[in-house]
């Protein structure tokens, strides 16, 4: 079982989960988190930071600000774990900073509370 | 790459968040939780505060880079000298793979490479 935590964008939650649900993933988890990324918008002085050039970097530090971004948790099992980190993607991606992270943690386990199933049983999408 | 959750007081979330940054450790997400520990809250009184107020602090960092970040987190979460109760805790479990939304990049351990979808 994967665990897929993504941190998107406020005004895409309602597209994400229509695409997630139109891909036969129906089950989530969603909050509100604060979050900053590198800290910038400018590709530019990104690509300059990369490179080691001071400037840049001295640019990059002084921002602190945190920005609100919707955090949505997925437990799928193994196989689809691709197939719904590729929807995310497709449903967010605007190709400018911002647009979010995702992870992919390991699950140990699962249970369902209600009958007591475990492990893969225990997820909505077999 | 490891995740580092941390719960720490919100009072020191301002100066965590600044050595952090101070370091090259710009990008994390912040949530507010509330939780108790083993000291089971706060009795004060007759009153018991089980639920105290904190901040979940969440960030992704290489395996190198681990004791550096707790020891980041660490330094600035603590109350007095040597610390005290509430100050909180870290939590690190793995990730398996980190995927750029706006360029599609993916990192593992293995290295960096772009996939198409």
């Amino acid at each position: 079982m994967k665990e897929i935590l993504a941190i998107i964008r406020m005004n895409k939650i309602n597209q994400t989960k229509k695409a997630l649900i139109e891909a036969g993933i129906s089950s989530m988890h969603a909050r509100d988190c604060l979050g900053r990324g590198k800290g910038l918008v400018d590709v530019q002085l990104l690509k300059g930071a990369e490179q080691g050039y001071e400037e840049a970097i001295s640019q990059l530090g002084n921002t602190q600000r945190l920005i609100s971004k919707r955090m949505i948790a997925i437990v799928v099992p193994d196989n689809l774990a691709n197939k719904t980190v590729s929807v995310i993607i497709a449903a967010n991606q605007t190709g400018k900073s911002g647009d979010g992270k995702i992870f992919v943690l390991p699950i140990h386990d699962a249970v369902r509370i209600r009958t007591g199933e475990l492990g893969n049983d225990a997820l909505d999408e077999a | 790459m490891l995740m580092i959750r941390a719960i720490v007081r919100p009072e020191k979330v301002d100066v965590i968040l600044e050595q952090l940054m101070s370091e090259g450790f710009p990008a994390v997400t912040k949530m507010n939780v509330s939780g108790r520990g083993k000291q089971r809250g706060i009795k004060i009184g007759d009153i018991t505060y089980d639920e105290l107020p904190k901040e979940l602090l969440m960030l992704v960092v290489p395996d190198a880079d681990k004791d550096l970040v707790i020891g980041l987190i660490m330094g600035a979460a603590r109350t007095g000298d040597r610390g005290s109760y509430g100050d909180g805790k870290i939590f690190v479990s793995s990730v398996d793979e980190v995927y750029t939304v706006s360029s599609g990049i993916r990192e593992t351990n293995a290295g960096t490479q772009e996939v198409s979808l």
